[in-house]
């Protein structure tokens, strides 16, 4: 093992090319995942509570459309992207939109419900304990149901979230300049250390994904009582 | 307009179609085998997590959350490129070299390199999530079995033979259909290796042919086709649970 592959790069596998370049690896998978989980977390929010307060085909139709973000695999979402959004817009949309695009989509759509299943959690009694007081649908989901429910929803979000990082590497193969993809490049190009360089790019995102694992198991032990699970 | 016409034009050639077909052949074959040998190697994991003995549940525990917390196309990258070559020289052209047994009516060929990384890569990724469902399933048995069980005189290994297990595996079952749907999915990774598999085969189809709408989709039905098939499994394998519960 000889790992002055890594410090002889470590500015590369950091910011990429950057100051003289395009910013790149970690810190844009930083931005990356940053950008897209308030997209996800936005539209999951949203389509969470759309399916909350929809009923009947409206209803069966987002299902329908949720689903079809849940079947297929990261890498498709990201060719459709990749395909489908310059001739929709008609505008030449850079590979690092195109991705946000696809995850913010797939993220939303595993949130969505989430949200909806956090909703679904209260007892039916809430509802009509709200409307009893003379309220309307939406305010008593705005100051009933939310209130109590936003909280059990917290350690999903966060597990969205970890796994939405994990996701940013498949940037790769549409050659955004992200933190896997600088990665293969310095291997490419020093041919001799794979390993070292696979190892330290694993450490990088471990550490980004366990401190927000912890995170999660904390404020699953803080909201809920109980550790998550997963 | 010259950008439109390889959206709606003809079907594919028989050929390309053909390449889809093998591509599709060798993602259900690949997801299989590594299901298969994940939950076994899930369920011993899940017996280490769940240990006494810290000496056996640590290390199991930083295993869990290695291989959960960094993404499957890093470790790809890592079994492809640097596991081998940690090998030593003997093992590594071993693997590298073409193998081939004839067992009776089937010849059965080693397979190229990038096969034996992607399944080693999917499998141990797959089994770390297994593991968790597993676990999560034992603690979803109720305390108060094990303390009946106790009660009747059992001791600790009839205990999780007879009452904890059966119980914990009817209870992960639907979260496992979910992780075995993930670990389709996620075989699309190892195409950033060179495994010939569904979405390599459709983007290998898209730049020969510019057919870019038929290409992705055929491949994104294929994909959806095969989790509705085992979302219908797992429905059914509900219903029929639902009605051998006792006193409904």
């Amino acid at each position: 093992m000889d790992f002055s592959v890594i410090g002889n790069n470590l500015s590369y596998f950091l910011l990429g090319a950057w100051p003289n370049g395009p910013l790149g690896g970690a810190a844009l998978t930083v931005i990356l995942s940053a950008i897209s989980a308030i997209a996800s977390g936005v539209l999951g929010f949203v389509l969470g509570v759309a399916l909350a307060m929809t009923q009947g085909v409206t209803h069966r139709v987002l299902l329908g459309c949720l689903a079809f973000f849940r079947a297929i695999p990261v890498i498709m979402l990201i060719f459709w992207t990749y395909f489908l959004l310059p001739i929709l817009f008609d505008l030449n949309v850079p590979g690092t939109g195109t991705v946000v695009v696809a995850l913010s989509l797939i993220g939303g759509a595993y949130l969505a419900h989430s949200v909806y299943a956090g909703i679904r959690s209260l007892p039916p009694g809430q509802w009509q304990a709200g409307a009893a007081l003379g309220m309307r649908r939406w305010q008593i989901l705005r100051l009933v149901i939310l209130p109590q429910a936003l909280p059990i929803m917290v350690p999903s979000f966060i597990n969205q979230w970890i796994a939405l990082i994990k996701d940013t590497s498949l940037a790769y193969v549409i050659g955004v300049g992200e933190l896997s993809f600088v990665a293969t490049q310095v291997s490419n190009r020093e041919m001799v250390f794979p390993t070292e360089i696979f190892l330290f790019v694993g450490g990088l995102y471990f550490t980004f994904c366990a401190s927000l694992e912890w995170l999660a198991n904390t404020a699953a032990r803080r909201y809920t009582g109980r550790p998550s699970l997963s | 307009m010259e950008i439109y016409s390889p959206l709606f034009g003809e079907l594919l050639a028989p050929k390309y179609l053909n390449w889809l077909i093998q591509g599709f052949a060798v993602t259900l074959v690949v997801s299989a085998l590594s299901c298969l040998v994940a939950t076994g190697l899930g369920f011993v994991l899940c017996l280490g997590r769940i240990a006494r003995s810290r000496l056996i549940a640590w290390p199991v525990r930083s295993y869990l959350s290695l291989f959960r917390n960094t993404p499957l196309l890093v470790q790809l990258f890592f079994w492809y490129f640097g596991a081998s070559a940690l090998l030593p020289d003997t093992l590594r052209d071993w693997l590298n070299t073409p193998h081939g047994w004839d067992l009776m009516l089937f010849g059965l060929r080693w397979p190229p390199f990038e096969y034996i990384a992607g399944f080693v890569g999917l499998t141990l990724y797959t089994s770390a999530f297994i593991a968790e469902e597993f676990r999560a399933g034992v603690r979803g048995v109720p305390v108060g079995q094990v303390d009946a069980a106790a009660a009747l005189g059992m001791n600790r290994l009839q205990i999780w033979c007879h009452i904890v297990m059966p119980q914990a595996v009817r209870i992960a079952l639907p979260p496992l259909l979910g992780q075995y749907m993930n670990a389709i999915k996620n075989s699309s990774m190892t195409m950033a290796i060179g495994l010939a598999e569904l979405s390599y085969a459709s983007r290998q189809v898209e730049t020969e042919t510019f057919k870019t709408f038929q290409a992705f989709g055929i491949a994104t039905l294929l994909y959806i086709a095969v989790i509705i098939v085992i979302e219908l499994l797992g429905h059914r394998f509900q219903v029929r649970q639902l009605a051998l519960r006792p006193g409904r």
